[in-house]
């Protein structure tokens, strides 16, 4: 995901250096900066944060509710009651297919919640396992 | 229909197709007539202004109106003997089109009320319109049936419902009871209040620029110059018009969509009229409603009164719409008229403060709101005078200028950053009526962006709840908590910012489904 803005961001920084070095009259060092920027900012979102997030995914699954917390910077834990959810899915894309990782991804009245990137086997057992535990007692 | 026939009340198996009430023809004729003018207003209009204001020009214009009217009313008589409703089968099927045929069927499950609506051409047939409205709202269809007898209607609200709900053993002798019905004076003072002046504005603004299309930019000129304003006084007196002219359409307006609104009571179902031109008949069920809104506006507020919403699941096709529960009452009247409407969110319990370090969050988010403003009067300040506005601090309008590093700032500049004082003031007073509690398995949570809203929301009505904390939050124990109810087609959240970080943990486990008070 993070690979998809890689391109408008890079031809954006190279695209700066050179209008930089056309248009001015300035040292190497100067206008090399924004191409250089926007590397760095590409190895931050490409690499790092993705990281970082997987290592800040926790999720349980208790008897009566599912457990969510993610985030990095913005830290944000949510509870989703069983009996709120109205059905679930598992989604993959095609770069995730290629890694064999799927999203689980779960519907309330209210919207949906997800846990990404999970291993296809367990992102197909999670669903199955909250499928089972919601079956009874859904009003809403 | 006889008490004794059943749980269902209603023999469904042999109904047949039924048609609309005669008047669907003229309602249908008029639509269409109604479409075929406005795509043609402005090429005729067009084509009138070219040819000039002859005899000939006016006559084919009418000859024209007159061959799309009979049309139209072809079309008309065509699509109503098209269109055949009828229950059977658990369903309620509607079959329409003259062309293009289609057929709809609503399982009766799925449907959460059958509203009545009564625009002018129904009330003087004495026919209604009836809609039906499903839940899940966006993905399943909904059907109306423009023109239905009274009688019809009732039937056909019957059986629909019957099979949901137990029928009312005698003749419909013992209706709903009014909760409540909404003054001549308390309407007035409600669009008067309503603070829609913003929606109001924008419409004068559209006005003005269908004005500017449609005639000629030699008169268009001739109007503004005879009427431009030439000094600040004109300009404010232009403004202050205009302000007016758009808070008496905005009270039109409320005037409009609420006349005569009366809230009433059937066991477990509320039914709402309401409408001056249009007569609306609502239905919500009790058991859709996820959470009430007491919502006490800027203007209002001080007058001790407040507005009721609720958030209602798959009501209304897009998410996060609440639908108007009271147009106006007084706030101390809330808890009674809650008392006899939804007893399930009436209390008035006492909210628990936010700690005292959140203050400075609330007064720096509203400064930071506050200052794109500051910037953009400082702006006018600075470069207005080369734009030729009447602005204080140039040349020739009386204020000085003050010399700063050799610069000239007009005195304007200077005044720009006072209006950070009500943006703090206005933080300070969004941090205080901050508060929330868990009473009697409802959370209570209050807040105040413009208005100042009470939320109330059972617990089992939440769909899901959130902690969120962002760095600063987590530097000064606090945060955000999150709850998600469902709403139209989707959610809506009731959330109260930077209250404790125990607090948030806490309140985050006491609602959750598993948590039982000892």
């Amino acid at each position: 995901m993070g690979a998809l803005n890689a391109l408008p961001l890079l031809a954006g920084g190279a695209g700066g250096s050179w209008a930089w070095l056309k248009l001015t009259d300035v040292s190497f060092f100067v206008w090399i900066l924004p191409a250089v920027a926007a590397v760095a900012l590409l190895v931050l979102m490409v690499v790092v944060a993705p990281t970082l997030r997987w290592r800040r995914w926790r999720y349980e699954i208790r008897t009566d509710e599912v457990d969510l917390q993610r985030g990095i910077v913005w830290v944000a834990r949510t509870l989703v009651p069983l009996a709120r959810i109205q059905h679930v899915d598992t989604r993959s894309g095609p770069l995730q297919r290629r890694f064999g990782l799927a999203t689980v991804v779960f519907y309330t009245a209210a919207g949906a919640n997800q846990i990404p990137e999970l291993s296809a086997p367990v992102a197909a057992g999670v669903r199955d396992r909250i499928a089972a535990l919601t079956k009874d007692g859904l009003d809403v | 229909m006889n008490s004794e026939m059943g749980s269902s009340g209603v023999d469904q198996a042999n109904n047949s197709p039924l048609r609309l009430h005669p008047a669907a023809m003229l309602i249908g004729a008029l639509r269409t007539v109604r479409r075929w003018v406005g795509a043609l207003v402005i090429p005729g209009g067009a084509f009138l202004a070219s040819q000039g204001f002859g005899i000939r020009t006016i006559l084919l214009v009418v000859a024209g109106f007159i061959v799309v009217a009979a049309l139209a009313a072809v079309w008309g008589f065509l699509a109503w003997r098209a269109t055949t409703y009828m229950v059977s089968g658990g369903a309620f099927h509607l079959r329409r089109g003259v062309v293009q045929k289609s057929e709809r069927t609503i399982p009766l499950d799925h449907v959460q009320s059958v509203d009545t609506v009564q625009g002018i051409i129904q009330r003087l047939f004495g026919v209604v319109e009836v809609r039906v409205e499903t839940a899940g709202g966006g993905n399943e269809p909904d059907a109306s049936l423009s023109a239905v007898s009274r009688d019809a209607a009732g039937t056909l609200r019957r059986e629909i419902e019957g099979s949901r709900r137990e029928p009312v053993g005698t003749e419909e002798v013992a209706g709903p009871d009014v909760v409540r019905k909404l003054t001549m004076r308390d309407l007035l003072v409600a669009g008067a209040t309503s603070g829609q002046i913003g929606v109001a504005l924008s419409l004068v603004a559209v006005v003005s620029q269908l004005f500017d299309e449609f005639f000629s930019r030699a008169f268009v000129e001739r109007v503004v110059s005879s009427f431009a304003p030439r000094s600040v006084m004109a300009v404010l007196l232009f403004a202050v018009a205009l302000g007016l002219f758009a808070w008496l359409l905005s009270i039109a307006g409320t005037v409009l969509a609420h006349a005569g609104f009366t809230l009433s009571r059937d066991g477990d179902y509320l039914y709402i009229r309401r409408g001056l031109l249009e007569r609306r008949e609502a239905t919500i069920p009790l058991s859709r409603i996820q959470a009430v809104r007491i919502v006490e506006g800027a203007l209002r507020q001080p007058f001790g009164l407040a507005a009721l919403r609720v958030e209602s699941a798959g009501y209304g096709e897009n998410a996060g719409v609440s639908t108007v529960l009271f147009p106006l009452l007084p706030r101390r009247e809330v808890e009674n008229f809650l008392r006899a409407a939804a007893p399930e969110f009436a209390g008035e319990p006492s909210l628990e403060r936010l700690p005292l370090r959140a203050l400075r969050r609330y007064v720096f988010r509203a400064i930071l709101s506050a200052s794109p403003l500051v910037v953009v009067v400082a702006g006018v300040a600075v470069f207005g005078q080369y734009a030729g506005l009447p602005v204080p601090g140039c040349g020739g309008c009386g204020f000085g200028t003050v010399s700063l590093l050799a610069f000239e700032i007009p005195f304007g500049v200077f005044l720009a950053p006072l209006l950070l004082v009500p943006a703090a003031f206005h933080g300070w007073l969004q941090f205080r009526d901050a508060g929330w509690t868990l009473s009697g398995e409802r959370l209570f949570a209050r807040s105040r962006i413009l208005a100042r809203i009470t939320t109330v929301a059972p617990r089992r009505r939440l769909q899901s709840r959130s902690v969120i904390s962002s760095p600063f939050q987590r530097r000064l124990r606090l945060a955000t908590l999150q709850a998600r109810v469902a709403s139209g087609g989707g959610g809506a959240e009731v959330q109260v910012v930077d209250l404790g970080s125990d607090a948030a943990r806490s309140l985050v486990e006491r609602l959750g489904p598993g948590y039982h008070v000892a």
